[in-house]
């Protein structure tokens, strides 16, 4: 029979072992998370759709026409923007939903256990199947604008994860001051909102000049969002700089994000 | 016999809270904004040590069935989080063997949005239970919870049983080795309710571990066959069920006396104490408390009357549950009409009450004017006396005859 032992700060390699062995439960959670999104809605996972060619639409308007900014590698504007947008989207919304964990899945974290990576885990598997979602649509309309991505476009799911990778360490970071300070909660959205604009998701990392390169490709997000673009778009050079930043960070972060989590998960359920 | 093996050590289960200390409020602005600058810097300068529970030991052999018991806050739910892994111990050890599930709430999870199909793989899933497991026990489940056709709707639209019968069928179909039961059983009609409690027993029966928590002394004598009494974060008491009882009854019953003073009792619900105030209360025809089922309970009580021209006065009298759930209430006609100040005895019967066996509360409410009528509020004292009931015979049955016919008549008060 399975031996548990209960301690304070109690072992590691067995909280490992349990989250393998309530892998199943991580994909309930995705499962309920898209199911409830898009149950009520009458167009259903259209709203995955609508709402992000619509903002696509503003930006490409915005930074396209009215700003004249240069798209990246001869790429339609709009194919740009929305390559942009993608891996931006998973990016914020695994910050939102990683950070906000503890609160959202109160209730069933203080009368039953699992252990409380699963439940991030299962929003980020959620995350995924929208921006796969979002990314088809966005296939169909370059095949129908006659833009054809190249074979680069196969590592992808490389790109996918690196976002996820980054917005759930910041999110796991994040959680367990959410716990004790409800004002993050605020506060996150809104540096989403400026952050988007302080990397290039709707614009090239090209129409920042040359001398503040270097200081924009700190913002972790920028190799990120960018790499995503290059795989999409066919000629478009890599920028190692910034990519080589944004690994650096995730290196960085996620060990101190997933420390910060296990610290917090052990005894949330005594202060929310 | 062979010595059966031990399947939850339980060693010095230590937990301490932080508890939020309100001290004396400042006197101008100054000091509250020292103070509210104090608390940001160190934001544990206002907190006090609360020790849930200080040093609980004890070992389950398997297919035990243990009964929990103990008076609000001696700390049977952080004992129970605990084991089931939802909050960590300060200081000590556990060990288990073999799967351990929680059912600390029926309906964990349940999302309204999904359909009744949906929820039971979901909150089967959160209870520990495997797809494959679920698949295999569904027909089953959805016999139990009696849901029929409005399984592929969703929950949203369900009746309040529906949703609780469709929770209690997944959890209680979960196969454990060891069960930790907080008190669930009260869900649904009481046809449903005794459905349930077959279940456990028949759960039971199977030769799990359980480890159940609960104020119900009668569905501990049916489920348990060994009783731990909890007061104060430790174990006061592990062995016979009957035995157990006794000690959690007179711990409970720390606050239960035959005379009640309540000259200085904090009263946050008395509206005109300045008018008119019960000062004390004495029970007559018992030295215990414990009535039979239709033993009238019978008590004097002191009034004081502060001005003139009161008038009528009468008398309200609520009942609790232990844990502080409501049970019924009844009033008395107006029975004095008093006009010159001083303090008066009044002679109370409750009669004919119907309570099913339990412990109870009850809440004095003297009122001016007619009780059903006028509610002018003159005093008000909750709890004011502690009392239990038990069967005639000193049986346990679980529902007694008339239970759920809980009709008050009119309070009986003449003047003495």
């Amino acid at each position: 029979m399975r031996k548990t032992v209960i301690e304070p700060n109690g072992r590691n390699f067995q909280y490992w072992k349990d989250i393998w062995n309530y892998r199943e439960l991580a994909l309930n959670f995705a499962k309920r998370d898209v199911t409830v999104r898009y149950k009520q809605t009458r167009i259903g996972l259209g709203w995955a759709v609508i709402a992000p060619i619509i903002n696509v639409f503003v930006m490409t308007f915005i930074f396209g026409n009215l700003a004249g900014l240069e798209s990246d590698g001869n790429a339609p504007y709009f194919v740009m923007v929305y390559a942009g947008t993608i891996p931006w989207g998973l990016f914020s919304k695994a910050i939102t939903s990683v950070s906000s964990t503890f609160i959202t899945n109160a209730d069933i974290m203080k009368k039953v256990y699992f252990p409380r990576l699963i439940s991030p885990i299962g929003t980020s598997i959620a995350h995924v199947i929208d921006s796969l979602v979002a990314l088809s649509i966005l296939l169909i309309m370059m095949l129908i604008m006659g833009y054809f991505p190249s074979v680069k476009f196969l590592l992808f799911p490389v790109f996918f994860l690196i976002c996820l990778l980054l917005g759930s360490s910041l999110g796991l970071f994040l959680s367990s001051f959410n716990v004790k300070w409800r004002d993050l909660s605020q506060i996150i959205p809104f540096a989403i909102s400026v952050g988007q604009y302080l990397t290039p998701v709707a614009y090239s990392i090209d129409s920042i000049p040359e001398n503040f390169r270097l200081i924009y490709s700190l913002n972790p997000a920028t190799g990120a969002i960018n790499a995503f673009k290059w795989c999409l778009i066919k000629d478009m050079p890599f920028d190692w700089t910034s990519f080589i930043i944004t690994i650096v960070w995730i290196i960085f972060l996620f060990p101190i994000g997933i420390y910060f989590f296990r610290k917090t998960e052990r005894t949330f359920v005594d202060i929310v | 016999m062979k010595e059966k093996p031990v399947v939850l050590k339980i060693e010095n289960i230590k937990k301490r809270y932080k508890i939020k200390v309100i001290k004396k409020k400042p006197e101008n602005k100054i000091d509250s904004a020292k103070l509210a600058l104090k608390s940001f810097l160190n934001p544990n300068s206002n907190k006090e040590d609360f020790w849930a529970l200080s040093g609980v030991n004890f070992n389950v052999e398997q297919g035990e069935k243990i009964g929990i018991i103990g008076k609000n806050g001696a700390g049977k739910s952080t004992l129970l989080k605990i084991i089931s892994r939802i909050t960590e111990p300060t200081d000590g050890r556990i060990e288990m063997l073999g799967k351990i599930s929680s059912m600390l709430e029926v309906g964990t999870g349940f999302n309204s949005e999904l359909t009744g199909r949906e929820n039971v793989y979901l909150n089967g899933a959160i209870l520990g239970m495997t797809k494959a497991e679920i698949d295999a026990k569904f027909d089953e489940i959805l016999e139990f919870s009696e849901v029929g056709k409005f399984i592929d709707t969703p929950v949203k639209r369900y009746s309040s049983g529906m949703f609780v019968r469709l929770a209690f069928a997944v959890a209680s179909h979960l196969e454990p080795d060891i069960l930790l039961v907080d008190e669930v059983l009260a869900v649904g009609d009481t046809r449903f309710q005794k459905k349930c409690i077959d279940k456990m027993l028949e759960i039971a029966a199977s030769g799990k571990t359980i480890l159940f928590v609960s104020h119900q002394m009668n569905t501990i004598r049916q489920l348990c066959d060994r009783v731990i009494v909890l007061s104060k974060g430790k174990v006061i008491f592990d062995g016979d069920v009957e035995e157990g009882i006794k000690i959690y009854n007179s711990d409970i019953y720390t606050e239960k006396k035959l005379h009640y003073e309540y000259k200085n009792l904090h009263r946050s619900q008395a509206k005109e104490l300045d008018k008119a105030e019960v000062l004390s209360l004495d029970i007559l025809n018992t030295d215990t408390c414990v009535y039979k089922v239709n033993e009238s309970i019978d008590f004097n009580i002191k009034v004081n009357i502060k001005i003139h021209d009161l008038g009528d006065i009468s008398l309200r009298a609520f009942f609790w549950q232990n844990d502080d759930s409501p049970v019924s209430v009844c009033f008395s006609k107006p029975f004095a009409n008093i006009n010159t100040p001083g303090e008066y005895n009044f002679n109370v019967k409750i009669t004919d009450h119907h309570l099913n066996p339990g412990v109870y509360k009850a809440t004095l409410n003297l009122l001016g004017g007619s009780s059903r009528v006028n509610e002018n509020n003159l005093d008000y004292i909750s709890p004011a006396f502690v009392f239990e009931v038990v069967n005639e015979d000193g049986t346990a049955t679980l529902w007694a005859r008339d239970w759920g016919r809980c009709n008050f008549k009119n309070l009986e008060i003449n003047p003495i």
